[in-house]
């Protein structure tokens, strides 16, 4: 440890004036222009006014719904991944965990451009089925609720998979087999042995999943078209298409709240488990 | 077989084909002869490779996305090494608040920060569009340079940097010769990180997009809207393995996981 304060700060400095200044006060002033009232005084006018619009109450229980809907269905997923990734191999486990990280690689307009050709009039869902004779005209999948379902599962089970690998592999490894011979069936194994031994894991995943759904673009932009809107997507066109930056103002603050409440949250799971690992030790 | 031993190779099966499927139909797809994208290919072209690399706006937004990603990225490192240098070895009052100004742009969504910068810094300083590009794109990485930097510094015992001071070292080429070529591995690593980040980023850009200055991704979202040819497939493709080259050729030479 070095004692000299002016030599620290000359080194801090520079990057925490550019965020300042490129990245915090902007942001804030953005964020207090929803508190605005035209004659400069404060009020919750512009709050008021956004939720009483039918459709911006739409997308904001939609951007909840599906946010809520792609975290249970990827941990439902993701444990059953997990676990048998974790029962492989050592040299299988480790191929199997770069098949999952392989698509964080990937572009996700790429990925998400991709459901495109699956989903689409013409696309392969389509196709077969019309081949199997299971709908005359081809289903409108594209554009709807469903396919932002998918492509944001698509987008962010890896997130959830690779956080219950490491909550599996730090499990001990005879907690299953012990519940298994005093004569728990594979049930109460999960929910009484196996869930409360992995709850950090789970939720650590859960919240990378759950803002990653909230914050999506590029997902909703690409397979929501222009009439199925989330969060984002609403907040680009009130800006781009209706010049409404008090709204769009009103947004970036509900983003916020919700993006830091569940960082703050990963956070005190993050501490509980360091310190639950220190008094372990 | 039993019931159990079944499971695990569908799970696996079933994940793969979610996971890894849509991104083979895309490669298949650009390889297509014919004029719209459609699945399975019909017949076998290199037409629409090709075709990528003669689109002028493509090759645009591409030189545009490689300078952001390998600007902003050397920005955030000349940034965030010194930050990261101060914060795990000096005793510094007010040391967390630094932290949390430089990693919280990870935390706001890109389209914020995109959106408050042409608002409250290019409109009223009248900041050039490619400028304030690149200035979102470094705020953006600066994160994830200190992340990385800190973790390998921590990793770094600081008494060989001590003794090299009092061997008569001074402070500045101890830094030099002492700590950078350990820490290495983990700049290298950080510089990756960030320049996929930054590559693959859409929402900070969105707003700072202006006639003529696109970043890539922006570029193909664009185009996909008007052209339904397997086009942005190939060019998906061309982008993916580019990207998942980078990233084995880390991991082999750098032992990249160890840092990120």
């Amino acid at each position: 440890m070095f004692q000299n304060r002016a030599e620290a700060f000359a080194l801090a400095l520079p990057a925490a004036i550019f965020a300042a200044a490129v990245f915090i006060v902007p942001v804030l002033i953005l964020l207090s222009d929803g508190f605005r009232s035209l004659d400069g005084g404060w009020t919750l006018a512009a709050y008021g006014e956004f939720f009483s619009s039918p459709l911006n109450q739409a997308v904001f229980l939609r951007t909840l719904k599906l946010g809520a809907l792609v975290t249970v269905v990827s941990a439902v997923i993701g444990y059953a991944a997990a676990f048998s990734i974790v029962s492989l191999s050592p040299a299988a486990k480790g191929r199997m965990t770069g098949l999952v990280v392989l698509p964080l690689m990937i572009s996700p307009v790429a990925r998400t451009y991709a459901w495109i050709v699956i989903l689409g009039r013409t696309g392969i869902v389509n196709q077969a089925f019309q081949v199997l004779g299971l709908s005359e005209a081809p289903l409108r999948i594209l554009f709807s609720e469903t396919a932002i379902f998918i492509g944001l599962l698509q987008l962010f089970l890896p997130l959830m998979i690779i956080s219950l690998i490491s909550a599996l592999e730090n499990m001990p490894k005879d907690a299953v087999p012990a519940a298994r011979v005093l004569g728990a069936n594979w049930f109460q194994v999960f929910w009484k042995v196996i869930l409360p031994l992995t709850k950090e894991g789970l939720v650590i995943g859960g919240t990378l999943v759950f803002t990653g759904c909230l914050t999506a673009y590029i997902t909703p932009a690409i397979l929501g078209g222009s009439k199925v809107l989330m969060l984002e997507t609403l907040m680009y066109q009130q800006v781009a298409v209706s010049n409404n930056f008090v709204a769009a103002s009103v947004i970036a603050c509900i983003l916020i709240v919700m993006s830091f409440a569940a960082n703050l949250l990963l956070k005190r799971v993050a501490t509980a488990r360091n310190t639950q690992r220190k008094a372990a030790r | 077989m039993t019931a159990r031993s079944l499971f695990v190779p569908t799970t696996l099966f079933l994940l793969a084909t979610f996971l890894i499927g849509p991104f083979l139909i895309i490669v298949a797809a650009s390889f297509s002869a014919g004029e719209t994208l459609s699945f399975p290919p019909q017949g076998f072209s290199l037409q629409w490779i090709l075709k990528v690399f003669t689109v002028e706006s493509f090759r645009a937004s591409f030189a545009m996305s490689m300078f952001l990603a390998i600007g902003g990225t050397a920005a955030a490192l000349v940034l965030g090494i010194p930050a990261s240098y101060a914060l795990s070895r000096y005793r510094l009052p007010g040391a967390e608040i630094i932290r949390t100004i430089v990693s919280a742009p990870i935390i706001v969504p890109g389209i914020i920060v995109g959106l408050s910068l042409l608002r409250y810094v290019v409109v009223p300083f009248g900041v050039g569009i490619t400028l304030a590009l690149f200035l979102a794109h470094t705020a953006l990485i600066l994160p994830y340079a200190v992340r990385v930097v800190s973790a390998s510094l921590d990793n770094l015992r600081s008494d060989i940097e001590e003794a090299a001071v009092l061997l008569g070292s001074s402070r500045l080429g101890a830094f030099f010769r002492v700590v950078m070529p350990n820490i290495k591995g983990g700049i290298l690593s950080a510089f990756i990180l960030g320049f996929v980040t930054s590559f693959n980023q859409v929402p900070v850009s969105l707003f700072l997009s202006g006639p003529g200055v696109r970043t890539l991704p922006i570029d193909m979202m664009a185009y996909m809207e008007i052209v339904f040819d397997p086009s942005v497939a190939a060019l998906s493709s061309l982008l993916a393995f580019l990207s998942i080259g980078i990233v084995f050729a880390a991991e082999r030479f750098l032992g990249f996981s160890r840092y990120v």
